[in-house]
């Protein structure tokens, strides 16, 4: 009897005891769940106020790329084989930091952008003429959604019937309206954003672009009937996934989807440092319109830029060579 | 003739580049009371309980910076002074007057008065209320030394030419004669203005490379966003030139001496219901009034009423003026769904402008080389003529945009 006792008192001290773990693990693992669930605003929704980041190669090419040995190539040796290429002239200088990352692409499904016919023809010879074409070397306004994974940090200051988003690149923003707004009578490079919450997923319709902006520096492009769905759900106190459905009937056969995690920048100092760039592509602008030739020249209708290299002091490597 | 349809073709150009980016310019409102917001109002609090501020904002009156001498020891207008002044005002033929045809009088004008702010006289006779006098303070001698080098060599450059033959205004202090061997030289200084030369962009004004906006900015408008911890200041100002600014409202000290910015650095607090902001970190790039990397700003934005902010900045640089020197506004809000329109700031996307005025110099230079066109030094690019219509007494330049 007694021992029965102590058997049912041990059990139910074992019971007690795992019920009472149980119990306090429950509470651990719900704090911590709030701990990592998103900042919220005062009326509950996320707060997705701070700076931000995507990391990833996206703004090189969205779609799923290897590595290369420059931004610009040529034909190297074996000029029949296309993975044989070397650094083109424009990047040379630059080494082995002129080259692009490779990326597993950031666009859903089978990874492929469904261009029209003409249209795939356009982007391909977007990449090829990539340093004439590219807004983005002209410092132009990024547009959307390729201000959202330029590698710069952006800043989202979100209140709560307006959410203004100030991007490092080009000093360009966007305000998305959480109340209603008609869209501006004229298209623009940024696009009109009207958003709505979908439980936790904030949902931005995006309208009223002038065509002129590029995905990447791969040459994707788009017309000025695009019109983009964005969504933009917290998966951590400090990462958003994004997702960005693409529709644009002039230009692809059907609507497709890229989507990534955008990262909180978690320096306890970040801020938005100024890039100003309509500064730094005067010379590549206008250079060749100077009295005084400074960086480009003119050999009769041709335009130059010398890519030229003096021998460092005491390279053993080129006094090897000399001698 | 075919350089002067060149700067015909360049000014058109520039024109047509930044059209559709002008029309933040309107008058907003010819009435005297305030914008009625037929919304109801944000409560004086944002749901965290910071002072809020936001919506779009603008000074929807003319009031000169610093008071003119006609002015002088008045502060304020009555009513009846401001109705005459309007009334006065709406006379001017400002820009729309046509000059002889062919002209680099009549091209200066080629933005007409469509492309003007035209608003109905303030209240008060300055937007400098201290020193009380409502003028900036006086130059540094340092500060003084500066700006003659740079009057210097402007003048420099526009010797040869009508403007100084005819001893126009533009030319004061100078002289008429032989181009200037100062052509062939660098300026003394970082050219931030327009000087009558065009070898590269350097000799354009900054308003002209797109990049003219600068604080402190007292025009224009301002749509402003806040989350905690951050007041955003979307500003639409300038030809198309507007910016973003994003201040931390925060402890954290400055950005580090070594990075400068052409909006400087922000840093601001809450005090009661007014946002201070301190402003340091400029840049040695760009010039406020000749102010540049030592430009000190310390901002103070006050919401009244629902209605109203005020607006004050104290703008110090010792090595620029002998005392800071304080500007208030008042802001009023504007209706959103009438303004809810975001102007982009896309002068630098339009800016055909500025290549072909620098194209246009350089056929005007093949033409005289080959002896079919004149002495480009002999020609006049950098006076704004545009005081034609009449002097506007509130603005004192006729209300050139530049």
């Amino acid at each position: 009897m007694a021992n029965r006792i102590n058997g049912s008192m041990i059990v139910i001290v074992i019971l007690s005891a795992a019920v009472g773990a149980g119990i306090a693990m429950a509470v651990t693992r719900s704090t911590a769940e709030r701990a990592l669930g998103p900042a919220r605003t005062p009326d509950g929704k996320p707060n997705f106020s701070g700076i931000w980041e995507a990391n990833n190669e996206a703004y090189w090419d969205l779609q799923a790329h290897e590595a290369r040995p420059g931004a610009v190539t040529q034909p190297g040796v074996y000029p029949a084989y296309d993975f044989a290429r070397v650094p083109a002239a424009p990047v040379l200088a630059l080494g082995a930091a002129a080259g692009v990352p490779g990326s597993l692409g950031v666009i859903e499904g089978d990874g492929e952008i469904p261009y029209k016919p003409e249209a795939a023809a356009i982007k391909k010879e977007n990449g090829a003429n990539w340093i004439d074409r590219d807004p983005e070397l002209k410092c132009y306004l990024p547009g959307i959604p390729r201000a959202m994974y330029m590698p710069y940090p952006f800043q989202i200051i979100q209140s709560t019937n307006k959410i203004q988003m100030a991007f490092t690149f080009a000093n360009a923003a966007r305000t998305i309206h959480l109340d209603k707004a008609e869209g501006p009578p004229d298209d623009t490079y940024m696009g009109h954003s009207v958003g709505h919450w979908e439980g936790d997923t904030l949902v931005v319709d995006v309208t009223s672009f002038n065509g002129k902006n590029w995905f990447d520096r791969a040459g994707n492009f788009h017309s000025a009937s695009l019109h983009l769905v964005e969504r933009f759900t917290p998966i951590h106190p400090d990462a958003i996934r994004y997702e960005v459905t693409v529709e644009d009937p002039e230009t692809f056969t059907r609507p497709w989807r890229i989507a990534m995690p955008l990262y909180r920048r978690l320096e306890p100092n970040i801020q938005l440092i100024e890039y100003p760039c309509i500064e730094f592509a005067e010379e590549f602008l206008y250079g060749h319109v100077r009295k005084k030739q400074l960086v480009k020249r003119w050999e009769g209708e041709t335009m130059i830029i010398d890519i030229t290299r003096k021998v460092p002091p005491g390279d053993r490597f080129f006094e090897w060579y000399r001698k | 003739m075919r350089s002067r349809l060149l700067g015909v073709i360049a000014v058109a150009a520039l024109v047509l580049a930044t059209a559709g980016l002008l029309r933040t310019a309107r008058v907003p409102d010819e009435g005297r009371t305030p914008l009625s917001v037929s919304s109801p109002g944000p409560a004086s609090r944002t749901p965290w309980g910071e002072p809020d501020l936001q919506g779009i904002w603008t000074d929807p009156y003319q009031t000169p910076l610093e008071r003119p001498a006609q002015f002088a020891g008045k502060e304020v207008f009555t009513d009846e002074e401001r109705a005459a002044l309007d009334k006065q005002r709406a006379g001017i033929l400002r820009r729309d007057q046509r000059l002889e045809r062919g002209t680099e009088r009549d091209v200066a004008g080629a933005y007409n008065a469509v492309f003007q702010s035209v608003r109905p006289a303030g209240k008060r006779t300055s937007l400098v209320v201290d020193p009380p006098d409502g003028r900036i303070p006086t130059l540094t001698p340092e500060a003084a030394k500066r700006s003659q080098t740079e009057n210097e060599y402007r003048l420099a450059m526009l010797e040869a030419t009508e403007t100084c033959k005819e001893k126009e205004p533009a030319c004061s202090g100078g002289k008429y004669g032989p181009p200037s061997p100062k052509r062939a030289e660098m300026p003394p200084f970082y050219n931030t203005g327009r000087i009558n030369r065009n070898d590269g962009p350097e000799d354009r004004s900054m308003t002209e490379r797109c990049m003219g906006a600068l604080l402190p900015d007292f025009g224009g408008y301002r749509r402003i966003v806040q989350s905690p911890g951050s007041v955003s200041i979307l500003y639409d100002t300038g030809q198309g030139q507007g910016w973003e600014r994003v201040i931390p409202v925060t402890g954290r000290p400055h950005l580090p001496s070594s990075i400068r910015q052409r909006f400087g650095d922000s840093r601001a607090r809450w005090e009661g219901n007014t946002l201070i902001v301190d402003v340091t970190n400029f840049s040695p790039k760009f010039s406020y009034r000749g102010a540049r990397e030592k430009l000190h700003l310390m901002e103070r934005w006050t919401r009244l009423d629902r209605n109203t902010i005020e607006y004050s900045v104290t703008i110090d640089d010792p090595t620029t003026w002998i005392r800071p020197w304080t500007v208030k506004q008042q802001l009023i809000r504007q209706d959103e769904p009438a303004n809810r329109i975001y102007y982009e700031p896309r002068c630098h996307e339009g800016n055909f402008g500025l290549p072909t005025m620098l194209l246009g110099a350089r056929a005007e230079e093949r033409a005289f080389q080959r002896g079919k066109g004149p002495d480009p030094a002999t020609k006049d690019t950098a006076t704004d003529f545009g005081n034609e219509g009449g002097v506007d007494a509130l603005t004192g330049n006729g209300g050139a945009i530049f």
